[in-house]
């Protein structure tokens, strides 16, 4: 289920792709594409594991960079729309608190979807243009996985290794950035990224907890306006 | 075109996404050490089945827990002692005791014989046994120990420590091949041996102090040359019988006093037994009060005489990974919380001089993890919710009712005797030993450490 509301956003994004081949040159009714990196890091605040655990068994999440493709639209010369794809982004969880002795528990990896709805400042011919943003994004994550130290501070020797899910959430995203046309066709572009993200990991044990991990996103693309 | 193919390729991405499996799958589950064996030196809290022989493997019982795998009834109910679940999350066999045997009484039932031939078992090598001291060879459930007369006894081997890893180094040729884990926990039985002592020696000092008042208090006013000698040789006749408290003690004194001419000794009685009472109680009192910091002291050397094993015997004959676990904290469990506020005190004094003396002795030493059970089972009684804790105060197991426990200890307990109610997530089996959670929960710990050491 979850595989194809993915597959059915990617195709979306193509097919947008594909019809943009009207569009005319600058600012309304135009289309960019900008490729370059995106360092997702989680701003985590940990609840603990439920109980059977050690009090204060909390959880921390490790930063990815991994390349990207923001898709941008012109509604007016002013507001645009835009999205990203990119891969999925692989992070480190570990133990922290009273299991920070554990290390790295496990891996998951985060498809962040964002629509975002933004306001760009000045003329499109403008050289430096500021943007604000505002949008949804679907976390969704996939391929949770476990390690023998999970399993070994959750259920250890029942021959039972411990997975666990991390629940996908609909939130929202805060976005600022800039745009630098270094040309008429190629510009650069940073923007910074706020997401609301609180989400719940379920064990297989039947322990859960709850995770703020209001992530940071951080993009440097390099773009051509089509 | 260009924007085609790069259409193209979204729809590729999506397609292998979705061929490539996401579901949460488990990882790696292999230990960073590939050890290759578990060997535990210690006492009934690591005893995988020293006397799960004769009556006690008749009763159902063997370890010191609540026996069996009842996980039928409850998950929790494994039966598993914590060395034999991080045995099993190692990827280890499963523990069994090195060596079995019981020297106790013999019986036509068999269900109570506890005379079985004492058996050293090659292959096996957890070598830990219940009553079991550092390196005293007699701790509780020895029959040195018993009462004399006593007729029908368990006869713990209670192999110390110290000769536990002799043994072991008598297998092994002298010497650790290094890839063992070896776990050592000991303490417990110094502090129980020396608490009965003590509790024993009150008793005693209390009940002299009773006799010499009450004939201090009814000889002078008794009007015959032997009195003192009449009333003593009374309450002592009365004090050596089974059952005899202070108050019949008493009365026997003040009837001897009486019977031979005492005009005021039944007419003060409530004055006198008070006197006598009182008396008794401070010298049972002063007895505790001066024998406490000997206690103290001997609990310090036992620390210390532990941690001068791990380093003579174990570790200089060549093991590299050895867990040592402290002496979790007596002063919480159901057999301390009947005692006195200044004995429960002494208990936790006797426990944090025996740790700190073991924990001082070994140092630091990238071989050895120091596992500090005495925080964790100090926190679980005074914070049980966090760790599944449903109960840290009262036993799961049967205890008093001997037709149900003959042994009134968790040595015997399984699914068959434990108290009504949902006994699963109790900490205590008996009025020292954990229940599987616990263990389970000790497990846990355990392994948490030995990642922050970096061996798994």
């Amino acid at each position: 289920m979850k595989i194809r509301i993915n597959v059915v956003k990617l195709m979306v994004a193509a097919g947008a792709l594909a019809l943009a081949g009207s569009a005319a040159a600058q600012s309304k009714g135009q289309f960019t594409v900008s490729v370059g990196a995106n360092q997702l890091k989680p701003d985590v605040e940990s609840g603990p594991i439920s109980a059977p655990a050690l009090p204060n068994s909390i959880g921390d999440v490790g930063k990815d960079t991994q390349p990207i493709a923001v898709i941008t639209y012109g509604l007016t010369d002013n507001i645009s729309v835009e999205t990203a794809i990119g891969t999925p982004y692989k992070h480190k969880i570990y133990g922290a608190g009273a299991i920070a002795a554990g290390g790295q528990l496990g891996t998951v990896e985060a498809l962040p979807a964002i629509a975002l709805l933004q306001y760009r400042f000045f003329e499109p011919t403008a050289r430096f243009r500021p943007y604000v943003g505002l949008g949804v994004t679907y976390a969704m994550f996939q391929k949770e996985t476990g390690s023998f130290r999970m399993t070994a501070l959750t259920n250890p020797g029942s021959g039972v290794p411990t997975t666990f899910k991390i629940d996908d959430k609909w939130t929202v995203s805060g976005q600022v950035g800039a745009q630098f046309n270094v040309n008429e066709k190629w510009f650069l572009n940073a923007s910074y990224i706020k997401t609301k993200l609180r989400t719940d990991v379920h064990f297989s044990t039947n322990q859960t907890q709850h995770m703020k991990l209001d992530p940071d996103s951080f993009i440097l693309s390099v773009g051509y306006k089509f | 075109m260009r924007k085609t193919s790069f259409a193209l390729a979204l729809l590729t991405a999506a397609v292998l996404t979705a061929c490539g499996g996401t579901d949460p799958r488990p990882g790696d589950q292999t230990p960073r050490t590939k050890f290759s064996q578990q060997v535990t030196f210690g006492d009934s809290l690591s005893d995988v089945g020293s006397y799960a022989v004769g009556g006690v493997a008749l009763q159902g019982g063997g370890q010191y827990t609540i026996n069996g795998d009842a996980t039928s009834v409850n998950p929790e109910l494994t039966g598993k002692n914590y060395t034999t679940v991080i045995a099993a999350q190692l990827g280890l066999a499963a523990p069994c005791a090195a060596q079995t045997g019981l020297q106790g009484s013999t019986s036509t039932n068999p269900a109570l014989n506890f005379a079985v031939p004492v058996t050293m078992n090659a292959n096996c090598f957890n070598y830990a046994q219940g009553g079991a001291r550092v390196t005293i060879p007699y701790g509780p459930g020895n029959h040195l120990l018993d009462k004399p007369g006593t007729t029908t006894y368990l006869g713990a081997t209670t192999v110390p420590v110290t000769t536990q890893i002799d043994n072991h180094l008598k297998k092994v040729n002298g010497k650790f091949s290094g890839n063992e884990l070896v776990i050592v926990m000991a303490g417990g039985n110094d502090v129980l041996e020396q608490l009965g002592e003590l509790t024993s020696g009150a008793t005693t000092a209390g009940g002299t102090a009773l006799i010499t008042s009450l004939v201090t208090q009814l000889a002078p006013t008794t009007p015959v040359a032997n009195g003192a000698d009449i009333i003593k040789n009374a309450a002592g006749l009365e004090a050596a019988k089974p059952g005899s408290t202070a108050q019949t003690i008493i009365t026997a004194a003040i009837t001897a006093a009486a019977q031979n001419g005492n005009p005021t000794a039944v007419a003060n009685a409530a004055t006198i037994g008070a006197a006598a009472g009182a008396a008794a109680t401070k010298a049972a009192a002063d007895f505790q009060t001066n024998q406490a910091p000997v206690l103290v002291k001997n609990l310090g050397t036992a620390g210390a005489e532990l941690a001068n094993l791990v380093k003579t015997k174990i570790l200089a004959n060549g093991a590299n990974y050895v867990v040592v676990n402290n002496l979790p904290d007596v002063s919480i469990a159901p057999a301390a919380l009947v005692q006195s506020a200044d004995v429960q005190k002494l208990i936790a004094t006797m426990v944090s001089t025996f740790n700190t003396a073991l924990k001082t002795g070994l140092g630091d030493d990238a071989k050895v993890l120091y596992v500090d059970l005495a925080t964790v089972s100090h926190d679980q009684a005074t914070n049980p919710a966090p760790y599944g804790l449903t109960n840290t105060t009262t036993p799961a197991c049967i205890l008093t009712d001997t037709t149900k426990n003959p042994l009134s200890s968790s040595l015997v307990c399984n699914k068959n005797n434990l108290v009504t109610g949902d006994v699963s997530h109790y900490m205590f089996a008996d009025t020292v030993h954990p229940t599987p959670f616990e263990y389970a929960l000790i497990a846990r710990y355990i392994l948490l450490q030995m990642s922050g050491k970096g061996w798994i």
